[in-house]
């Protein structure tokens, strides 16, 4: 039923294409923008620092720019629906099916670090013991499931934005305040938690545990365009833009409040690090087996400075938005499992009431399946630091695909297949010959990396570039589409938009050189 | 009414939302004016809950113009 609904939701979303740019611009970044975005940062901000506002600077808005000037041409061109079906029409349908496995582990680990962190938040609420948390977690999330879908979920979406917004700006504004302001915060933190590119020159610099290459190449490259670039559930909502000039203008016009978003989520993580030096008795929660439970940061933080009335909507805006980002990636899973690999490949041509109870049992599987994550979630300090990873297996070698199917019109079906299993498995085996904070290096120990994150770069790293090399390879000596079948799909094969007509402020080349010169005084700001 | 239609509309739901939220909040602040976190001196019911209405009652107003 969840599943149904999704999928009359997508299209119903993405036929229609004629919903304003200011709409599609914020749900956008709200698709992205939940509670595990904002519990996640605030936990970096604490662990890594400002560093962790590359995600954005680095990151996240020049991966914005690219999709939304280079990229978007041709998904909304190709009028594909989701990310899986321009697979499918630019290379073929195997392809296609390894990307619906990928994603469809990729939700099963998002849901359950969500159920995780929502099973805490039950914890510090109610007092109980954490797996009955988090079956309460599990057992809500499989109720609203069942009972609304994704119906509206875009809508719900924006206004939990709105939500988080402003019952989060406060706690940065008081936390930073309470130190002193910038400066009195500054002084009370290392260094190097308060700049961003100062002190990463050699990894052993900084808390992260990374040098610049690894950073800019693993980060900022890889991980976040692979994010903003191939994650289907951000790329929808610009798809059901009234026009291409709406579609490229979407993340252009997200970018703006996606820059300003480190100093809600990050600031305030580094403000507690400062609030712990003064005595004034706040305190992070201790992770078994040593160090501090970052995940617990922005929690912690709201209870010492919003009475109980703010405290109830803060907890309320966390509880709303883990629930429905449980619920969007649980029904994700369900329509991608039921349709796009049992329908396709198991068992095809059956009644439509046998689909109906397969996503039935799909729903309740894919929920055991993340309370499974939940626990794995639970031994990392920082959810941010495990969704990174699952990131670094599933996305980044994904955006190779894409960088040289839409870019390089040799590239074809066989090259993109094998260069995303190589890629997978490149990330596999990254992880399971290295080791960081105790995780991986299940085979052998060739290189220890000094924090989780480090790690997670250079995975994606691998991942990419083996996917990128092999598909180039495997390319080159299999036969490609030929070009009539992918018109509309690959650069030089594709009318591409000119912005002729168009008042000078609403082209996408301008606005993309506004905000990046924005972004670059960000970064010459907190270097 | 499709969904795009929903979306169009997404004004007037959040305005009220957050007229409902902001007042309950203010309403606190005003009635229970001595309720102070542990590590904060504001009221700060009453002044998120008055940022919440104006936000509210300034989404109101966009959709009434819509409509109008």
């Amino acid at each position: 039923m969840a599943a149904e609904k999704t999928r009359d939701h997508g299209r119903r979303l993405t036929s229609g294409r004629k919903v304003p740019v200011w709409i599609t611009g914020l749900a956008f970044l709200s698709a992205n923008m939940g509670a595990q975005e904002v519990i996640g940062m605030c936990a970096s901000g604490a662990k890594y620092g400002i560093m962790t506002a590359h995600f954005y600077w680095i990151g996240a808005v020049p991966a914005m720019i690219f999709v939304g000037v280079f990229m978007m041409p041709f998904y909304y061109g190709s009028r594909a629906r989701s990310v899986p079906e321009y697979l499918k029409l630019r290379f073929d349908e195997k392809t296609r099916g390894l990307n619906a496995i990928t994603f469809a582990v990729m939700t099963i680990f998002s849901s359950g670090i969500s159920m995780y962190a929502l099973g805490l938040l039950f914890q510090l609420v109610l007092g109980w013991k954490f797996t009955a948390c988090v079956l309460l977690s599990a057992g809500i999330v499989l109720t609203y499931t069942y009972l609304s879908g994704l119906t509206g979920a875009i809508y719900n979406e924006v206004l939990q934005f709105f939500l988080i917004i402003l019952g989060f700006s406060p706690l940065a504004i008081m936390a930073v305040a309470k130190t002193g302001g910038w400066a009195g915060m500054a002084a009370r933190v290392p260094d190097v938690m308060t700049h961003t590119w100062t002190h990463i020159a050699k990894a052993s610099d900084n808390p992260m545990g990374v040098e610049a290459f690894g950073l800019v190449a693993g980060l900022g490259f890889v991980l976040s365009f692979g994010y903003w670039c191939t994650d289907f559930l951000v790329i929808q909502c610009a798809l059901a833009s009234d026009s291409m000039l709406g579609a490229r203008r979407t993340p252009l016009i997200a970018a703006f409040p996606k820059m300003m978003i480190p100093f809600i989520v990050i600031v305030p993580g580094i403000a507690a690090i400062a609030l712990m030096k003064m005595g004034v008795g706040y305190t992070l929660p201790p992770q078994p087996g040593g160090g501090y439970d970052y995940t617990q940061t922005m929690t912690t933080l709201m209870a010492q400075f919003y009475p109980a009335g703010m405290l109830g909507v803060g907890v309320t805006a966390l509880m709303a938005s883990f629930m429905s980002g449980m619920a969007g990636n649980v029904a994700a899973f369900n329509t991608v499992f039921t349709f796009d690999i049992y329908q396709s490949y198991i068992r095809p041509h059956q009644p439509d009431t046998h689909y109906f109870k397969v996503g039935r049992i799909t729903t309740v599987v894919g929920i055991l399946l993340s309370i499974c994550a939940a626990y794995l979630a639970a031994s990392y300090n920082n959810i941010m630091d495990i969704l990174q990873l699952v990131f670094s297996f599933v996305n980044a070698p994904l955006f190779a695909t894409f960088l040289l199917g839409m870019f390089w019109r040799r590239a074809t079906p066989n090259g993109a297949f094998f260069g995303l299993i190589s890629g997978t498995c490149a990330a596999a085996f990254t992880w399971l010959l290295t080791i960081a904070e105790g995780k991986g290096g299940l085979i052998a120990v060739l290189h220890t990396f000094p924090s989780t994150m480090a790690q997670n770069f250079w995975i994606a790293i691998f991942a990419w570039s083996s996917c990128f090399v092999v598909t180039i390879i495997v390319s080159l000596v299999t036969k490609p589409r030929p070009e009539s079948e992918l018109t509309g799909l690959v650069y030089g094969l594709t009318v591409l938009p000119t912005d002729e007509g168009v008042s000078w402020y609403r082209r996408p080349g301008v606005l993309a050189i506004i905000v990046a010169v924005v972004l670059v005084v960000l970064n010459v700001w907190f270097r | 009414m499709s969904g795009s239609d929903n979306m169009l509309d997404l004004r007037l739901p959040s305005g009220l939302f957050f007229v409902l939220t902001g007042a309950m909040l203010t309403g606190m602040g005003l009635l229970d004016a001595g309720n102070r976190a542990p590590l904060q001196q504001a009221n700060v019911n009453l002044d998120a809950g008055l940022v919440m209405l104006v936000f509210g009652g300034f989404l109101l107003l966009l959709a009434w113009r819509h409509r109008s």
